[in-house]
């Protein structure tokens, strides 16, 4: 049976799950509260603390302006976060109704739906961001829809096969039986058994958006200086990498660290939401 | 009868430790077996029938822990040797033929390779071998076979060619665990037929499993019944389906329809369910279930002989004839007349697959538009049921009879054709009204409820969509159909995996009802539950046809359940309704040929070896007609010759009512004599 179980009271919760989960918790958390825990202003000049390496007045050194680059790497956290989540949510957003609609009508809808996806699909990641960016002015709206807008050919992909198998259930057919209509069917019998495959894509696709917007700031194409996205300070590092490593590698590291720990949210949910990748068979 | 058993099993235990204690899947199992016997083993699903065969095999799985005080097989110690001995010794049949067989070797390939493996042939002698051993299970052209991959045979085909993997290495002993059950019942009966020579000419032992009395009957020398890892009965076969000791046998017994009984009054399902095997009952494990049960049964019961076989059960002697609660010796009710009045009339119904879609293909070095290839599910169909009345639709797999009942709920468009419900046309995008009053129960009980929704919701929402019952009224509706399907109302907030496979047909049967439907379709509603689960749910559905004035159309592989409940019956082949009328018109003659064959393959209880004439087909009901003419030409055993094929055959009537489609004459149809057991 394609239905997936529920998670129930009284099962174990993944390691990594935990591990993860608390990881990103952290960075969120430090992302909020950025502008009162920083020691400095991010975008302070201090001419006199130039290309300083990490001691106890600067936790990350600072960089080629004075800038303290802990300040500056806790002032960015949102970037990426924004940039993960946004952009998975909003290709969730548009993806998961076209698939839906797609594996529902069958048929021209199904043709015209997918072939459009098929289109947007076979130009690469990159490119297609790099062509959004370039012809609208950069900012982090523009960046958080260019990388939704690649990832929805996968989400709508993803939630047709989903939504095609539950459609071939019995318990589809006792709804057109009792003349429901399409809206009713895929809210209640077909999205409640599909969300959890869904969530587990979509968990593991935050890596790639965070990797992505941060690659498009990395080319000038997210947010502008001085903001200090992580992508983009690795970029205005590079001048120094000799000279003062930390200014880049700090928020590498940082990036590094997030990507880890959402990578591991994204498995720990398959586990304790797929059942075929739970070793306990008899279930 | 000094000769060493083949087989011989002294006190077999089996036990796979868990979280939550160890599940005893057997206790204490002894069985001997002899060269060129067959035994049968049944019970019901979780008895241990296929651990019992996977135990022999040396395969009991990871953790499982083995207890035995002998196995032996032909004097070798199985424990130690089974890997050594299975797929050369002792062959084994598995219930799927799909997937016993690897999709990416060619038939020929998988008969062989236990030849290379175990004999150490030559590939060319074993492939020269495999052709032969085909042929000896009765593949026709099986040079060709041999060659093809399994995709390209029908389910029988491939069941044959499993068997001829099992003899390959000349076995002694066979264990077919459900060899027939995913096969169709004219196909089912060539299996057995080809068993039943194998063990006649070559001598070999065969333990066969089943949940088909009717079967063990047909083949099995000896009897196991096995009831949560225990032998509860164990004899002859012949005996012990004569007349049964312990209660439960008896109760599996009483809980089958047959169909050469007709319309009895009501089943004796077994109430309850299996007991926890991870807390075994030192007494009876059966008492709970039992209708005779007393304080007494609570103390530890050996195996005893008693009536010329083995019984664990102290009070077989003094219940054994008494008469099964719920079995009223009363005759059947007198049969209802349902008005004549046709709630849905289908006519002329037709529906045609595409396989594939279109394409671009070469055909002779030239770009042409390829067709796809058509299947015509459904043609040209009209049958009427009336108000009240059960139309009971059988037919092998791929006959169209599901396709059917889809269509005529307009679940599926139809290509051609008209339905009218009621007297009132039914278009292809019916209104709210006609799906109010026709509803559908399916078959997989798994499948038929979403696995998200509580029994509460999933029977709140037709309420409420069909604006019967709102608030705290529709609370009392919901109390309603849980107790019409005689359920408790604390089910309400159940999952469905927190259900029995019974307990969610039930809740299937109380969702179509929820709208209070007049026409219920009912595709093949029993055939996934045990039969004592099976039986409660028949007397279920013809209780409420009785209550509540429905009408079915029941759609059933199983000949025994149409003919308990159906009122009057449609035979279906390839699309095609070759043979409708009255129950009793229909199981007696005269037939259609294709219903003569179909009944006279069922296997029945009690008929035994006795079974005086048997209609065999060749082939499966895959066999295309070449022309125009009569679709079960092919393989009519009948067939008068050129005009089958060319001319459709015209409907001849022997009574009013009753319908068969066929070019033989009225008075040759009328002289074919009964196939159904003494009964009919």
């Amino acid at each position: 049976m394609s239905g997936v179980a529920l998670a129930r009271p009284g099962r174990r919760w993944p390691a990594s799950l935990v591990v993860g989960g608390a990881v990103v918790g952290v960075i969120a958390l430090l992302a909020i509260l950025g502008p009162w825990i920083a020691p400095y202003p991010p975008e302070e000049f201090a001419v006199l603390d130039r290309l300083r390496p990490p001691s106890a007045a600067h936790w990350f050194g600072t960089d080629e302006f004075g800038r303290d680059v802990f300040s500056r790497v806790l002032a960015g956290a949102h970037y990426s976060l924004l940039m993960g989540f946004g952009a998975t949510g909003l290709s969730l957003l548009v993806g998961v109704p076209l698939g839906m609609l797609a594996a529902f009508h069958r048929g021209w809808v199904e043709e015209a739906v997918m072939r459009g996806v098929d289109l947007l699909i076979s130009i690469p990641p990159v490119l297609l961001g790099l062509l959004i960016l370039a012809t609208t002015d950069p900012g982090l709206g523009k960046t958080v829809a260019a990388v939704g807008l690649v990832y929805v050919p996968i989400m709508t992909r993803l939630s047709r096969a989903v939504a095609l198998g539950l459609l071939a259930e019995d318990f589809v057919d006792a709804a057109r039986a009792r003349a429901d209509g399409m809206v009713r069917i895929l809210w209640s019998e077909i999205l409640p058994n599909a969300w959890s495959p869904i969530i587990v894509e979509t968990a593991l696709r935050i890596t790639f958006a965070i990797l992505l917007g941060s690659a498009l700031s990395f080319l000038g194409l997210g947010p502008q200086p001085p903001a200090s996205e992580w992508g983009l300070m690795i970029a205005e590092s590079r001048p120094f990498i000799e000279e003062a490593p930390w200014i880049g590698l700090m928020p590498g590291l940082c990036l590094c660290a997030l990507l880890v720990a959402v990578n591991m949210v994204g498995e720990g949910l398959r586990d304790l939401l797929d059942p075929r990748m739970r070793g306990r068979g008899h279930g | 009868m000094a000769e060493q058993p083949l087989l011989d099993v002294r006190d077999l235990s089996l036990r796979y430790p868990g979280p939550r204690g160890a599940v005893r899947a057997l206790e204490g199992v002894s069985l001997s077996l002899s060269r060129g016997r067959v035994m049968g083993l049944v019970g019901e699903s979780g008895s241990g029938k296929s651990s019992l065969v996977m135990a022999l095999l040396g395969l009991p799985g990871t953790g499982a822990v083995l207890d035995a005080a002998s196995m032996q097989f032909d004097g070798l110690d199985l424990r130690q040797q089974a890997a050594a001995l299975r797929g050369r010794r002792i062959g084994m049949v598995f219930q799927d033929p799909g997937s016993a067989l690897n999709p990416a070797m060619t038939i020929g390939a998988q008969v062989a390779e236990p030849l290379v493996r175990h004999l150490r042939m030559s590939r060319q002698d074993a492939l020269d071998r495999a052709a032969a051993l085909l042929t000896e299970v009765g593949i026709a052209r099986a040079e060709s076979v041999v060659r093809a991959y399994p995709h390209q045979l029908s389910g029988g085909m491939k069941q044959r060619a499993v068997i001829a993997t099992a003899l390959a290495c000349e076995p002694e002993l066979l264990l077919l665990d459900e060899p027939t059950t995913a096969l169709d019942v004219t196909v089912e009966a060539q299996i057995l037929d080809l068993l039943d020579r194998l063990r006649r000419e070559r001598g070999v032992g065969m333990l066969l499993v089943s949940h088909n009395l009717g079967i063990v009957d047909r083949l099995c020398d000896d009897l196991t019944v096995l009831y949560a890892g225990r032998v509860v009965e164990q004899g002859a076969a012949a005996t012990l389906l004569a007349a049964p000791r312990h209660p439960y046998t008896r109760g599996l017994l009483a809980a089958v329809p047959r169909a050469d009984r007709g319309r009895m009054g009501r089943l004796a399902p077994i109430p309850g369910g299996l007991p926890d095997l991870t807390r075994p009952d030192p007494g009876c494990n059966f008492r709970p279930r039992c209708a005779f049960a007393l304080p007494s049964c609570a103390a530890p019961q050996a195996l005893a002989p008693q009536d010329g076989r083995l019984v664990r059960c102290h009070r077989a002697e003094a219940v054994g004839l008494a008469p099964l609660p719920g079995v009223t010796g009363a005759p059947p009710p007198p049969p209802r007349r349902p008005s004549d009045a046709p709630l849905l009339i289908a006519t002329e119904l037709t529906k045609t697959f595409r396989l594939g879609r279109p394409g671009l293909a070469l055909r002779g070095g030239r770009l042409a538009l390829r067709r796809p290839a058509e299947l015509r599910a459904v043609d040209d169909v009209s049958f009427h049921v009336a108000r009240g009345e059960v139309l009971g639709l059988v037919g092998e797999s791929g006959c169209g009879k599901s396709t059917l009942g889809r269509m005529v709920l307009r679940l599926l468009g139809a290509d051609a054709g008209r339905l009218r419900f009621d007297g009132q046309p039914v278009t292809d995008r019916p209104a709210v009204e006609f799906r109010r009053r026709a509803q559908i129960v399916f078959q997989n009980p798994n499948s038929s409820l979403n696995p998200r929704q509580t029994v509460e919701q999933a029977l709140r929402w037709p309420l409420v969509r069909f604006g019967l019952a709102r608030g705290a009224a529709a609370d009392r509706e919901v109390d309603r159909l849980l107790e019409l399907v005689r359920l408790p109302s604390s089910y309400r907030a159940r999952y469905p995996h927190q259900m029995s496979g019974g307990e969610k047909q039930r809740i299937g049967i109380a969702r179509a009802l929820a709208s209070r439907p007049d026409f219920v379709v009912c595709d093949e509603a029993v055939s996934a539950l045990d039969v004592s689960v099976q039986a409660a749910v028949l007397n279920l559905l013809s209780d409420l046809r009785d209550e509540l004035g429905l009408a079915y159309l029941f759609i059933s592989h199983d000949i025994g359940v149409i003919a308990h409940l159906a009122d009057r019956i449609a035979v279906m082949y390839r699309g095609a309704i070759v043979e409708i009328g009255t129950a009793e018109q229909v199981l007696s003659p005269a037939y259609h040929p294709y219903t003569e064959a179909l009944l006279s393959a069922v296997p029945l209880v009690g008929s035994g070896g006795r079974a005086a004439r048997r209609v065999r087909l060749t082939g499966d009901a895959s066999a295309v007609p070449d022309g125009a003419g009569c679709r079960f030409a092919p393989r009519c055993p009948r067939r008068i010759g050129g005009v089958c094929d060319t001319v459709p055959p015209p409907v001849r009537q022997p009574a009013p009512g009753h319908r068969i489609a066929c070019h033989l004459p009225l008075e040759t149809l009328a002289a074919i004599p009964p196939a159904l057991g003494e009964a009919a």
